[in-house]
């Protein structure tokens, strides 16, 4: 019998997110019908022309290659592209300043950040659900994500590909269930080892985590079916060996890894956290290695329940810890052992 | 743990310890006050809990642990109510709540040695104690229905009948004395209209509207229990979740579009879990908004939800606790002859799945035959189909069977064959079947056709399953490799052997003398063939000899191409 697979199955199970929830699902189309009604008109008040039919919204993210987790905030990723002549238009913090004014109704709650404008709904006091919207510029073949936060002095039209990443991820993930579930599972640990995080800097982006994900994955199975436990442990490990040394302003050497996006920009996507301290390198790498120290000796130990206990250690409470082999005669003689 | 310490330094380490030294081998646990020599209070995660060891005297007595004084804690299978002790009892004052432990008959407890009793039963609990959210859930929803009846403020049972348990539905509510029926509106139960004297046995109730919601993802979803009761937000949390969809876009749609006529409504909830399939209703009162949909009102009108006292009792559900082939369940069954043998193939049939069934015989039962037929002394003197039709309509609402109470001919025959899936033979007679057999390989018959035969004497019968648009056919066992009739073929009983069970009553009358055990297994084996047949696990003509010893497919010479009936066509 393979070691803990009921349990990944069960802890699949229980994390994965299949698909929008109804209640996302109408928040998202409500957003996009604004956008698409609203947002022309605001922009030819200021002498830009578009039509309705001009917008377009590409949907991004894990829900697009079906790698999203639960988690207490919904995190959702819709792109709106629309035809510009940036050349006009040079300043993206304007055009996002008119994005969010056709969101920017009570029923949400809306803010311009650096990559993207973000809708976020709240129950009872608390967000449930955040829309992320990057938007993108066309100009013919030439597409440019809008950066920069409303009043920074840094901004850009950064050269983009959208599409393409989306060509990407869902070239490496569809058809590839292990895999989706493996990034799963590395989203989990990154969730659970950066609970208390203050800042997204610290944390390792999704992005980051998936790609490096489908370029270490390392599919394991057997006669009775997927190894979880051992395609994991391979490819965190993998991904541990991809961090090298460098050196700091300090002289001192200091673990950090990169990785360019597959497409245009093809810039660094551990760039920001990388740029916000080399600390959080640090810790990721840390981290990480405790995780892959952890799933190892999960590998190595012939127990069922020590390998769930080092599994829980990386992946979290909601991990079930198989029960202690039976060694009494109790145990022996019970037929299984469930509850009353 | 306690078992640490067995693997470490041998198991005979715990041979005669008492639960004092047990539990105090436990590094979690911090023993009490000991009330008796194996009743005593101990301490784990900062609770107290009393245990009682089993009785040493009483080899199949188990542990038992409460936990005491403490209302609040809330956790599976840690009962809901608590007994109380008075000041001045043996116990000590307060309140205790039973840890449920053990699944019934789990455990063979006579086997197992005392010290290991209480060792097994500290695991659990600590197991208990120690479980994640998600195997927390999983313990609750394993005792739902447990929980959500305990939490029923209703005097009466809510009993639903359910057949597509998937799929959003609309239930009429029929009210009775002491139970109310939620029934799936394809569903019609051949009780409804009863009687009791001038009064109807149920009334069907429209002030409620009924609907039956299957949910699909069962994640965190909760029964009552301590400290959480149902609201209106655990109902919106099923029809429109925020992070998990519990219902699939079919019932979404449905729920969306249907505008409900009365104000307030019964839900029922359907929710399959690896360990659990449950259905629980709960009554919705809500304002009265006009126009709003089902969606809406369970959003936006919701005042107050009121959990229901439910079981389910439909077909289909008890089929599937016994674990009957539900595939059965749609399929019609012609069985001809309701004799000694069809008696109990009969009664078996509807109690594996089998819900449709239509009876011939024109037979009357005699007070001769009660000892070998199923249902004992009732109907003597009646017709045997409508005795069996009447009896078995009583095991279960939704079971239909219908009864001839004439012989069926051969143009009779031939005109059931497009109403029915299966047709099986229990009669007796040799010439009736080798001409039914016939006239149906003249019709072409295409659907699975079984003979079932007892010989004389209560050793050996015989199953045949004919396909008549394959090779083989009941008169192959009649005919030899010329062509010519012969006895039946697979016979197993000598002449002598068959005289001997033979029991003559005057006029040329005359009985085969059997007991009642071939008929069990003739009928246990005619149901693995049905089973069989439905899993196509047999998908040709096939012959199958039973004995007393065995079951096995015959060596008789099986189809015969000579054969009058079916040989000339088969290539």
């Amino acid at each position: 019998m393979l070691k803990l697979k009921k349990e990944f199955a069960d802890f699949y199970k229980e994390i994965k997110i299949d698909k929008e929830t109804n209640a996302l699902k109408e928040k998202r189309e409500i957003l996009e019908e604004d956008i698409k009604s609203k947002l022309p008109t605001i922009l030819k008040n200021h002498n830009i022309s578009i039509a309705r039919s001009d917008i377009r919204m590409i949907d991004q993210g894990s829900y697009k290659y079906g790698t999203t987790i639960s988690d207490d905030v919904v995190d959702r990723d819709v792109a709106v592209m629309i035809p510009l002549d940036i050349s006009i238009s040079s300043d993206p913090r304007k055009i996002k300043g008119y994005l969010r004014d056709s969101i920017n109704i009570p029923a949400r709650t809306v803010l311009i950040k650096e990559p993207c404008v973000r809708a976020s709904y709240y129950d009872n006091g608390e967000e449930w659900l955040h829309i992320d919207l990057p938007l993108y510029s066309q100009s013919g073949t030439s597409v440019h994500l809008a950066r920069g936060k409303e009043f920074s002095s840094d901004y850009s039209w950064e050269s983009a590909d959208p599409d393409g990443l989306n060509d990407y991820l869902c070239g490496q993930i569809n058809g590839n269930d292990q895999l989706r579930r493996i990034i799963c599972f590395i989203k989990k640990w990154r969730n659970v080892k950066y609970e208390g995080a203050t800042s997204d800097h610290e944390v390792p982006p999704s992005i980051g985590l998936t790609l490096l994900a489908c370029d270490c994955f390392s599919a394991q199975s057997t006669d009775e079916g997927d190894n979880d436990l051992l395609a994991l442990q391979k490819t965190m490990k993998g991904m541990l060996d991809r961090f090298t040394y460098t050196v700091d302003e300090n002289g001192d050497l200091v673990k950090t890894i990169s990785r360019d996006l597959p497409v245009t920009p093809y810039t660094d996507v551990f760039k920001k956290m990388k740029d916000s301290s080399i600390a959080h390198m640090t810790t990721f790498y840390n981290r990480l290695s405790k995780a892959v120290e952890n799933l190892t000796n999960a590998v190595n130990v012939e127990s069922a329940h020590d390998a769930g206990e080092y599994v829980q250690k990386v992946l979290g409470s909601t991990f079930s810890v198989p029960a202690k082999e039976a060694v009494a005669a109790t145990a022996q003689n019970r037929r299984e052992h469930s509850f009353g | 743990m306690q078992q640490q310490l067995r693997i470490d330094e041998n198991t005979a380490l715990v041979d005669d310890m008492n639960a004092r030294e047990i539990l105090e081998s436990y590094e979690e646990i911090t023993v009490g006050e000991q009330l008796l020599d194996d009743v005593l209070f101990f301490n784990l995660f900062e609770k107290t809990f009393l245990l009682f060891s089993p009785d040493k005297s009483d080899p199949s007595s188990m542990a038992a642990v409460y936990l005491y004084n403490d209302e609040l804690l809330d956790f599976p299978h840690i009962m809901l109510r608590e007994e109380r002790i008075a000041e001045g009892k043996e116990m000590p004052s307060g309140t205790y709540r039973y840890v449920c432990l053990f699944e019934q008959e789990s455990i063979v407890n006579t086997l197992v040695p005392y010290e290991d009793k209480i060792i097994d039963c500290i695991d659990r609990l600590i197991e208990l104690l120690s479980m994640n959210s998600s195997e927390q859930t999983r313990e609750f929803q394993k005792e739902f229905m447990f929980y959500w009846n305990s939490e029923s403020k209703s005097n009466r049972k809510y009993v639903a009948y359910i057949e597509h348990e998937t799929q959003f539905t609309e239930m009429d509510a029929f009210y009775g004395e002491n139970k109310v029926r939620l029934i799936e509106r394809c569903i019609s139960l051949s009780d409804i209209d009863d009687r009791n004297k001038a009064e109807r046995k149920w009334v069907h109730h429209i002030e409620n509207e009924v609907f039956y919601i299957p949910i699909t993802d069962s994640r965190g979803i909760l029964p009552p229990h301590k400290g959480f009761s149902w609201s209106a937000d655990c109902v919106k949390n099923i029809v429109f979740g925020k992070r998990i969809e519990h219902i699939d876009d079919d019932t979404y749609s449905q729920i969306k579009t249907i505008i409900p006529k009365t104000q307030d409504l019964i839900l029922v909830f359907g929710m399959k879990t690896e360990q659990s399939n449950v259905t629980f209703a709960l009554k919705v009162r809500c304002n009265n908004h006009k126009g709003h949909t089902l969606l809406n009102k369970l959003l936006s009108d919701i005042t107050a939800v009121e959990p229901l006292s439910t079981e389910r009792k439909d077909y289909l559900f008890l089929c599937e606790q016994i674990g009957n082939d539900i595939g059965l369940m749609h399929k019609r069954v012609l069985l001809i002859g309701a004799g000694s043998l069809g008696s109990y193939v009969a009664f078996e049939m509807v109690k594996n799945g089998i819900q449709r069934l239509k009876i011939y015989d024109n037979d009357k039962l005699v007070e001769e035959n009660i000892l070998r037929w199923a249902f004992g002394g009732f109907g003597i003197g009646l017709n045997k189909a409508a005795t069996l039709q009447f009896l078995l309509n009583m095991l279960h609402p939704e079971i239909k069977v219908e009864a001839c109470a004439e012989k069926i001919t051969e143009k009779s025959l031939t005109n059931e064959i497009s109403n029915t899936d299966i047709i099986i033979f229990t009669i007796g007679s040799s010439d009736e079947q080798l001409k039914l057999n016939a006239a149906l390989k003249r019709a072409h018959c295409s659907i699975p056709v079984i003979f079932v035969w007892l010989e004389e004497g209560g050793e050996y019968s015989h199953i045949l399953v004919a396909n008549y648009q394959k090779p083989g056919c009941f008169e192959c066992l009649y005919t030899n490799d010329q062509g010519a009739y012969v006895n039946n073929r697979a016979r197993k009983n000598t002449e002598i052997a068959s005289e001997k069970g033979v029991i003559r009553n005057g006029c040329g009358g005359t009985r085969a003398a059997y007991g009642t055990a071939i008929l069990l297994r003739t009928t246990a084996a005619l149901l693995d063939v049905i089973r069989n047949i439905q899993g196509e696990k047999i998908t040709k003509n096939t012959l199958i000899d039973i004995s007393s010893d065995r079951i096995d497919i015959s060596d008789t010479v099986f189809p015969m191409e000579a054969c009058n009936c079916c040989g000339n066509s088969v290539q």
